[in-house]
């Protein structure tokens, strides 16, 4: 039987000032009717480029040099531009990663998707309407007519993205591509949507390209697996046998990076006695009345970030704070560094703490921060030697005679080599950017680090490098850390205690032992890890 | 829309005024020269220069003297030109008209030719019309108002003959040789805005021709010309609201010397006029005129936007 | 640093805009020395010449060589224009970044009076300030560095305040820095660049403004050879030599197009996306 999608032997180079750079080397895949075939890989691995291949949305610089794309049998790359635009949203689709983005701002809902209805199923205004409302109701929204009527910022990310879902499948294409379509979204809203795709998958039988960089998701439901690496297909096959016994040496990396509960990182234990840190019913309230509005005597509009929090975090203990977006856990560490006043009471070895002012310069040295995005949190004006040898002079640490030696054995520390100090960020990965900024939190020898989301924004392979990194620096320092993620099976394989936060609330505390014995006390954390795809091999494909 | 939100704005506005009231009531009393001796003239004797000081209540505080002025513009009375001994509102006024004629045809003239070359050069982009429009655009930026209008009186007055160099007919009295004196000053007045728009239309367009959105309708198959209006253009055109906005204060500005070299009474050349004989109370009054202006095209603007733009929830 | 400048090489608008530049600057430092005439030599037989022979742009109404009135002229025209830019950029930088910095009620009043101030037109506000600080050159570049403040004012801010939500700043902040450092030493680094690029595209729009002033007889004062008062001077006797208008008004333009192209190379160098 013909396959729906097939790729042969494609290569793609694009034209950059450095000469040509391959981003495609002789690729070949097929997806047939009614299959799930994942795509995983890292960033700049070439998947996404497969996939504007496929659509014929390259962008100008693009050479093709070899091979065919044929959808049921029909050659993509010999179509003209008038038949290819009869050919996108009719019988190919594509569902994007960011539906806050891939949605017309200043178009309504319903507009969206009835101009694919009457473009391609030939319909008129009234019908496309009708066939819209059923579509929307069909994909899991409620109030279908009432949605169709709004702006795309008028409504979730959930709802959003079912709309785009909704115009993927609106004119029953033969394939559809999902490009990292849950992405951008929570972890139970991503959850929701996963069902969604997988209930409409079976109904329709349409052949399904899902690219992803989530090994884990891709485990669930795709029937074969093809893995990405530098724009070459390194391994594919059936799903259980490219997870459950990889051939080659990418894959096992790449499945060995995935955080996994039951692979423990930390093997030390926090110190009894008294704790370092002590958080009780802290506050903290965002929004302040502007000049005007005040004289006009309106309220001011005020967000809770974080609502009464009572915590605690033992010298040398790990806590992992995990949550959702807008759970206030960043709020939190915000409140921490002086970055956003609180109310509430706040001890620190010892001493009460009630806001920045009351933080002082040995506060300061024992309470470190990482941040998420390491191209913003480093200065980019500032050479790498600057950056680290900065907390080195302001907490008197180091002579100026040692500050190079200082940095160095700093750079050593986070295995990065010497010369790196001469650098500018813009010369460094993510990766490496990262690890500038945890050497530049351990330089001062603090007693807590805070790090918020310091492996979001990074590759998986990347993040399982870090993630030991900042294990061993654990290990050596002793330094207690306050843990702050969204992925819980990434905290549950180093921390000491979770502790779960949801709108601003701290829902529950539990040692990773009892969590591992005896599951969640609260709902919410069981829904919670509920909705993280595991990945699973050699079971039957399912979301855990 | 609240009626929350228009106060404010309101509110904002007459802050605005009040700004540039105070700015140019400070101006003009660092100004050399006295109101009393513009008002006699050089001969008169010091006993009646000190009795006109005295009525004027030249001799009051600073304070006292704005405040007092401030009392009047609220009551609508601006005070006496120190040059004509008239009320200064009713002669501000009417030059008001004669330059909103020009400022509206010029703006006119400037949407109508500056959007389908914007939108040309970001469709066309690369191509030789992008070229062309992109050169004549850095040309019409670069170019003083002074200049097109000197270049122009020199061509199609001087030499061709085809067009008046100078001076104002009113609308009413003789239609046509009225615009006709008009074609030149409206020309140099738009060529600018002209320029600058086209610019900021290729450049909006260009961007929104490479947000995800349009990329997602070119993938849903939409024909490019549905993908051009529905989408793109839609999202390109709000931002320019805001500049055209932003222009009319350039507009006023460029209007001052246009008027002066045509010789239009219209409110710019009434001001050079003013400002060149001090006359006081007539600086304060046009250039509050001017500040006016600029903040309800602005207002209005951003009315416009707000009514097109649905994310903008003004509470 | 020469970073900048090759990304500066890679667009057209780039290349041609130092070029120009570069070129407009020159003749203005050198100008005067490279002038084949004195500029103020008058020649009552030889007026109203068109381009030809001895004075290669002709002579004006004062028998006056055009070209070496250009090149004399040009310092009044491109070096002050630069220096009211230069002067008012300072001053609007200062105050924008400081208002970014303080935030919260301060802020907002420094803004709302900045916003007020921009509803005058530069032109009118720098007429205001030259009749009362009196006819001249000096204080035309004092009232266009007045008249520019408001707008840089606001630009830095918007600026700083992009500079300010970075992380990198945070990190200082959680250090405990002292506010001198992270404003020296973490934002102004970060806030110069665009602030660059925004004062070049300002320049021309000083040198119409300047030009536009002493049009209007209220900047630069004859004898002096600024471009714009030597349109003025001309209107007059336009019909006898046209070249008397043509050359200046070549001049500003080409300046002016210079600058704007150099603006835009830069900001499109300085952008990380292209």
């Amino acid at each position: 039987m013909t396959p729906v999608l097939e790729v042969s032997g494609y290569t793609l180079d694009y034209a950059t000032r450095q000469g040509a750079m391959r981003a495609l080397e002789d690729v070949s895949l097929s997806v047939g009717r009614g299959e799930v075939v994942g795509v995983v890989g890292e960033s700049g691995s070439g998947k996404t480029s497969l996939a504007w291949a496929v659509m014929r949305h390259l962008p100008g610089n693009a050479i093709e040099r070899a091979g065919a794309l044929r959808l049921s049998g029909t050659d993509l790359r010999a179509l003209p531009p008038r038949e290819l635009a009869r050919l996108r949203g009719r019988r190919i689709a594509m569902v994007f990663q960011d539906p806050s983005t891939s949605l017309n701002p200043t178009l309504t809902l319903g507009r969206q998707i009835t101009e694919v209805l009457e473009r391609h199923r030939g319909l008129s205004a009234g019908e496309a309407e009708a066939e819209a409302a059923s579509m929307f109701a069909h994909v899991g929204l409620q109030d279908p007519r009432g949605l169709m009527r709004r702006y795309p910022h008028e409504a979730s990310g959930g709802e959003k993205q079912r709309v785009v879902i909704a115009i993927a499948f609106a004119c029953r294409p033969d394939c559809i591509i999902f490009d990292e379509p849950t992405t951008a979204l929570d972890v139970m809203t991503a959850r929701q949507i996963l069902e969604l795709f997988r209930t409409l998958q079976a109904e329709t039988g349409v052949a399904s390209l899902y690219i992803s960089h989530d090994l884990a998701i891709v485990s669930g439901i795709a029937a074969r697996v093809a893995v990405i690496h530098r724009g070459r297909i390194v391994e594919q096959g059936p799903t259980r046998k490219v997870l459950g016994a990889p051939a080659e040496d990418y894959t096992r990396d790449l499945l060995r990076a995935v955080p996994r509960p039951e692979e423990r990182l930390t093997h030390t234990m926090p110190e009894a006695g008294a704790p370092l840190v002590s958080a009780r019913d802290l506050t903290v309230r965002y929004g302040r009345a502007s000049l005007f509005s005040g004289l006009l005597g309106r309220r001011s509009t005020e967000v809770v970030g974080a609502a009464e929090v009572t915590l605690a975090v033992q010298p040398g203990e790990i806590l992992g704070i995990v949550g959702e977006s807008g759970s206030g856990k960043s709020t939190l560490a915000r409140a921490l560094t002086g970055l956003a006043s609180f109310d509430g009471r706040l001890n620190f070895a010892g001493r009460s703490v009630t806001g920045a002012s009351d933080m002082g310069r040995d506060y300061r040295r024992d309470v470190q921060i990482v941040f998420q995005h390491p191209d913003a949190s480093l200065n980019p004006r500032q050479r790498v030697r600057e950056i680290l040898s900065r907390p080195l002079r302001l907490y008197g640490d180091a002579k100026r005679r040692n500050a190079e030696a200082a940095v160095a054995a700093l750079l050593e520390a986070v295995s990065l080599p010497p010369d790196f100090a001469d650098r500018f960020p813009h010369q460094l990965s993510g990766g490496e950017k990262q690890r500038v900024a945890i050497a530049r939190a351990f330089a001062p020898r603090p007693k807590l680090v805070i790090c918020d989301e310091v492996t979001s924004s990074l590759d998986v392979s990347v993040q399982a490098a870090v993630i030991r990194l900042l294990a061993r620096l654990q290990r050596e320092t002793g330094a207690a850390f306050l843990f702050i993620t969204h992925d819980i099976n990434l905290v549950r394989q180093i921390a000491h205690r979770i502790a779960v936060m949801h709108r601003g609330r701290l829902v529950e505390t539990i040692t990773v032992e009892a969590l591992h014995a005896r599951g969640p006390a609260h709902d919410y954390t069981a829904r919670l890890m509920a909705a993280v795809p595991r990945l699973t091999i050699g079971d039957s494909p399912h979301v855990a | 829309m609240s009626g929350r939100y228009l106060l404010r704005r309101t509110a904002l506005i007459l802050y605005t005024l009040l700004v540039v009231s105070v700015l140019v009531f400070g101006i003009t009393q660092v100004l050399p020269a006295d109101a009393a001796t513009m008002l006699l003239g050089e001969n008169a004797t010091p006993e009646q220069l000190a009795a006109i000081r005295a009525r004027l209540g030249l001799n009051d505080p600073v304070w006292t003297q704005y405040l007092r002025w401030l009392g009047g513009v609220a009551s609508g009375d601006f005070g006496i030109s120190l040059r004509s001994g008239l009320p200064v509102l009713p002669q501000v006024a009417e030059a008001l008209s004669r330059s909103l004629l020009l400022a509206l045809l010029s703006i006119g003239l400037m949407l109508a030719i500056a959007l389908p070359l914007g939108i040309l050069a970001a469709v066309r982009r690369g191509g030789l019309a992008d070229l062309g429009v992109s050169l004549a655009s850095y040309v019409g930026i670069s170019l003083p108002e002074f200049v097109t209008a000197t270049l122009g009186i020199l061509l199609f007055a001087d030499t061709l003959g085809w067009l008046p160099a100078t001076g104002y007919v009113p609308l009413t009295e003789d239609p046509a040789r009225s615009l006709l004196h008009l074609v030149l000053p409206v020309a140099t007045v738009s060529l600018i805005l002209i320029a600058h728009v086209s610019r900021m239309v290729r450049s909006e367009l260009v961007d929104a021709l490479h947000t995800d959105y349009v990329r997602a309708a070119r993938l849903k198959g939409l024909p490019e010309g549905a993908v051009l209006r529905r989408h793109a253009l839609r999202n390109a055109l709000l931002p320019t609201i805001t500049i055209v906005a932003l222009d009319v204060g350039y507009v006023l500005g460029g209007i001052i010397v246009v008027e002066e070299i045509f010789a239009i009474p219209g409110i710019g050349r009434t001001l050079i006029v003013a400002i060149q004989n001090r006359d006081l109370p007539m600086i304060q009054a046009g250039a509050l005129i001017m500040a006016a202006t600029y903040c309800l095209m602005n207002f209005a603007a951003d009315l416009l936007y707000a009514a097109l733009d649905k994310r903008i929830q003004y509470a | 640093m020469p970073d900048i400048v090759r990304r500066l090489l890679r667009t057209p608008q780039g290349v041609i805009g130092l070029a120009l530049v570069l070129l407009v600057l020159t003749l203005a430092i050198l100008g005067p020395l490279a002038a084949p005439h004195d500029p103020d030599a008058l020649s009552p037989l030889r007026r109203y010449r068109p381009p030809g022979g001895d004075f290669l742009f002709g002579t004006d109404q004062l028998g006056r060589d055009i070209l070496s009135r250009l090149l004399v002229g040009a310092r009044a025209t491109v070096l002050l224009a630069l220096l009211a830019t230069f002067l008012g950029t300072m001053a609007g930088a200062v105050i924008g970044t400081a208002s970014a910095f303080l935030g919260g009620r301060v802020d907002e009043a420094v803004m709302r009076t900045v916003d007020a101030l921009m509803a005058m037109p530069s032109l009118l506000l720098a007429l205001l300030i030259v009749s009362v600080l009196g006819r001249g050159s000096e204080n035309a570049v004092l009232a266009i560095a007045i008249a520019f403040t408001p707008g840089m004012a606001r630009i830095t801010r918007s600026v700083a305040l992009a500079v300010r939500r970075q992380d990198y700043v945070n990190a200082a902040i959680a250090r405990g820095e002292g506010s001198f450092y992270i404003v020296t030493r973490e934002m102004l680094p970060n806030v110069v660049a665009p602030i660059v690029v925004e004062m070049s595209i300002r320049v021309a729009f000083a040198i119409m403004l300047f030009a536009t002033l002493s049009f209007l007889g209220l900047g630069a004062q004859p004898p002096a050879s600024e471009w714009g008062l030597m349109v003025s001077e001309a209107r007059r006797f336009m019909h006898l030599s046209p070249w008397m208008i043509v050359w200046p008004a070549a001049a500003i333009a080409f300046v002016a197009i210079g600058f704007n192209l150099l603006g835009d190379g830069l900001r499109d160098a300085l952008n990380p996306r292209t």
